[in-house]
């Protein structure tokens, strides 16, 4: 484990009993350096482990798991005991932050134990809205936080994009408003709590889709795979796919650009030098983007996306390779800037390789966390940290609590 | 009433998307942000759809006006050197800088971070570049779109054989860099109030996408790379998981994980008259009749319109709900009851609806979000607090265009 006090929150600790919805805000702080110990062994929900899944010698791991718990250390405590429920007032007597999943109690429901803590609650649809059901899928977030209805091909319907981005979204946020809190108690001296709704979260993310309907009346439907407009959208090459923006939200000069090198290669692109193309009315119709599409696929059918990649970039194009996971691990500027990080895990074995940091502090770098702690691996550490003695430890062990 | 960021002053660069939100949520955490803008080369965003039918110029977008709300605004004509002096000035004068240019733009104005420092030793300086500030692609452009492409996530959505397709949307310009962003940016400020320090803070905006699919990278290393292929609506464990369409045209989720809640909804179905030979047990059993499964449930959904499917679903506990239009959103009641959107006036547009942080702060509630600034709305405000600018100084900066 590396050095966490030359974090940002190098002296924060963070006690975690989220749910898949909260799990990833736990990561984010604890790669600013906080101590993260995440407390297995609450009652929850039977949700089925998170794709990708790794069948390892002790059964099957979520990769989503392994991702998100990253860097956590473990204590498995059973809650429903008297026991229990007296180390966990104690652990969060001792946090800063406490990040949970609702089932506990109310968001700034912990002030007789801890007056100084920030409570970040982080549930589906906002403390005291659980459904009769459960688990709360990520499809169902999705859905109901808006982002779904604007994806998907024209014949399938609303479909997710990959990675649970609703939990990626409230992580995010949980570890916002953990902050948030952080900062207002260096201030006023006492602690704060924040209810996050994992559906607005989403909603965050609704793009002109919301303005529209309320200046126009208007439902933006999905745009599925056809080009919104000729030089807009991902097109297909030699060995994938690329994504393009030369349109509107681009420059007329990428358009320009764009024609040019068409016509240095592909005969058939002389068409897209006729003045009716320099319009941006012409270039959204259906014929415009069908047309244009015919042409630079025609163009593409002989480079790589790494090739288009390198030229567009060159002549001011916004074009970039639909990357696929394996052409990221070569991306050469990933590489460059050492992006990705390994480590040895006990049951997914040596060299796991892992995403840096998604950000980076001149004056405290954010660290290199190592795998996910085994669920209980670090109990006797954390009871000791408490201040229990070796025999209270070895008797909570012995009668199964912990 | 207190707040997170009260006191906080950010001279605020960002524009278009991704740093607009991040100055956005600052706002909305109390902190004052001064947005540099200028008619000499505005905010791409000001000009962009939707507007309301019958209005239009740099006042009139709904876009802009949804990521800038509780922001004020500083004409400033930076292709001027006068400008950039003032700029320096304000500069000073902040807690904060935030910016999301490719790398260069503000070193040329000479207000890198080097440049700020000089003038604000304690200054928390944020930067969005695409790919980040160094390497060999730092100059490279791209957009929401492009980023989500270069970023893996677009090739990872989708259906197997078909063009990827990602989330229809600019999302990493809406999530995950922004977010990523506020997460360092406040970090950054909670260790300035800990060790009187600042920091330099950098968000690649690629880095902070690849993060947004991390568990794909753990599969590729770990030799799971064939669980990687696009699977629409589908999970190994959930069956049936999808969307399904209504007799009203809109769409509902049905994800059943356990056993109990399929053998619910399976019940429904052979009540409502479906002859079929409905699997039980594991998940695993159901699996292998996907299609089968997921076929019958969309017959049955089709008779039926969403207010009665979601009815119907809920009393039998089977977890679903709506895929929400933006109309729906507007109206939908868990939002509203939590304080969710808020009405704003603003003097070209009209009422508008804007959208709150996804979080409410207690004790204090939810901020009261204020109207999207007009474009140099508060030139004259900053420039006589702020910098002790006179009347006349003030008349003959906008006569020379430089504030504008």
């Amino acid at each position: 484990m590396s050095d966490r006090s030359s974090g940002a929150l190098g002296s924060v600790r963070v006690l975690d009993l989220t749910d898949d919805h909260g799990a990833y805000a736990g990561r984010l702080l604890g790669m600013l350096g906080a101590d993260v110990v995440r407390l297995e062994g609450q009652e929850t929900g039977a949700a089925p482990l998170i794709p990708p899944i790794h069948l390892s010698e002790l059964g099957p791991r979520s990769l989503f798991d392994e991702f998100v718990h990253a860097g956590k250390r473990s204590a498995r405590i059973d809650l429903t005991t008297d026991m229990g429920a007296d180390i966990l007032r104690r652990l969060v007597g001792e946090a800063d932050v406490l990040l949970d999943d609702g089932r506990g109690r109310a968001p700034g429901g912990w002030t007789d134990v801890n007056p100084r803590l920030v409570h970040v609650t982080i549930t589906p649809f906002g403390h005291g809205n659980s459904p009769d059901w459960e688990p709360v899928d990520d499809l169902i977030v999705l859905g109901a936080g808006g982002l779904l209805h604007l994806g998907g091909y024209q014949d399938t319907g609303p479909m997710a994009p990959f990675g649970r981005q609703s939990h990626i979204a409230a992580g995010i946020f949980g570890a916002v408003a953990a902050l948030a809190g952080l900062i207002e108690r260096e201030q006023t001296g006492v602690g704060n709590a924040a209810d996050v709704s994992a559906q607005e979260s989403i909603a965050q993310a609704l793009e002109d889709s919301l303005p529209a309907y309320a200046l126009t009346g208007k439902i933006r439907e999905p745009q599925g795979d056809e080009a919104r407009e000729a030089g807009t959208g991902i097109y297909a090459c030699a060995d994938g796919y690329v994504s393009m923006v030369a349109g509107r939200l681009g420059t007329a000069r990428a358009w320009t650009a764009l024609v040019e090198w068409m016509n240095e290669y592909e005969s058939t692109a002389r068409v897209l030098l006729e003045p009716r193309w320099g319009q941006f009315s012409f270039r959204q119709s259906t014929e415009a983007s069908e047309t244009f599409r015919r042409i630079f696929e025609t163009f593409a059918a002989a480079k790589s996306k790494t090739e288009l990649y390198v030229d567009a970039q060159r002549r001011g194009i916004a074009l970039s390779p639909v990357s696929e996971v394996d052409d990221l691990l070569a991306n050469e500027q990933l590489r460059a800037r050492s992006f990705f990080h390994q480590f040895d895990h006990p049951l997914l074995g040596a060299g796991v390789i892992v995403p840096g940091p998604p950000f980076r502090l001149s004056g405290t770098p954010p660290q290199t966390t190592g795998p996910a702690a085994l669920p209980g691996s670090d109990t006797a550490d954390v009871l000791r940290e408490l201040g229990l003695t070796e025999e209270e430890i070895h008797s909570l062990v012995e009668t199964e609590l912990v | 009433m207190s707040a997170p960021l009260a006191g906080q002053r950010i001279l605020d660069f960002c524009w278009i998307g991704a740093g607009a939100l991040v100055t956005k949520a600052a706002a909305e955490l109390g902190a004052e942000v001064i947005r540099i803008e200028s008619r000499s080369h505005p905010d791409n965003l000001r000009l962009t759809p939707p507007f309301r039918p019958g209005t239009d110029g740099l006042e009139a977008s709904g876009y802009f006006a949804s990521r800038n709300p509780d922001k004020k605004s500083f004409a400033l004509n930076m292709t001027h050197p006068e400008a950039r002096r003032i700029a320096l000035e304000l500069a000073a004068k902040a807690n904060i800088v935030t910016s999301n240019f490719r790398p260069g733009v503000m070193e040329r104005w000479g207000l890198s971070y080097d440049d700020v420092r000089a003038v604000n030793p304690e200054v928390a300086y944020l930067v969005m570049p695409m790919q980040g500030s160094d390497g060999p692609h730092r100059s490279y452009i791209g957009f929401g779109a492009t980023i989500a492409a270069l970023g893996g996530l677009v090739s990872l959505s989708g259906e197997p054989g078909r063009i990827p397709i990602g989330t229809g949307t600019h999302y990493p310009d809406h999530v995950p860099n922004p977010g990523h962003a506020l997460v360092g940016l406040l970090a950054s400020i909670y260790h300035r109030q800990r060790s009187g320090r600042g920091q330099l803070v950098e968000l690649s905006q690629l880095e902070s996408t690849v993060n947004a699919i991390g568990p794909a990278l753990l599969a590729t290393s770990t030799g799971n790379r064939d669980q990687l292929q696009p699977s629409g609506n589908r999970a190994p464990g959930v069956v049936p998981r999808g969307v399904y369409r209504t007799a009203d045209e809109a769409w509902v989720v049905i994800a059943c994980s356990s056993d109990q809640q399929w053998e619910s909804l399976a019940a429904r179905l052979v009540d409502d008259g479906f002859e079929f030979d409905f699997p039980t047990g594991t998940a695993a059993q159901r699996d292998s009749r996907r299609d089968e499964i997921e076929e019958s449930v969309a017959r049955w959904v089709s008779k039926f319109d969403r207010a009665e499917m979601l009815g119907i679903l809920g009393r039998e506990a089977v977890p679903s709900g709506p895929v929400n239009t933006s109309a729906d959103l507007l109206v939908d009641p868990r939002l509203n009851a939590r304080g969710f959107w808020q009405i704003v006036q603003h003097p070209v547009i009209g009422e508008m609806p804007m959208f709150s942080l996804p979080f409410i702060r207690l004790p204090e509630g939810r901020p009261t979000l204020t109207r999207p600034p007009l474009l140099g709305e508060h030139t004259w405000d900053v420039a006589s607090e702020l910098l002790g600018m006179d009347r006349e100084r003030y008349d003959e900066l906008v006569a020379a265009e430089i504030l504008y």
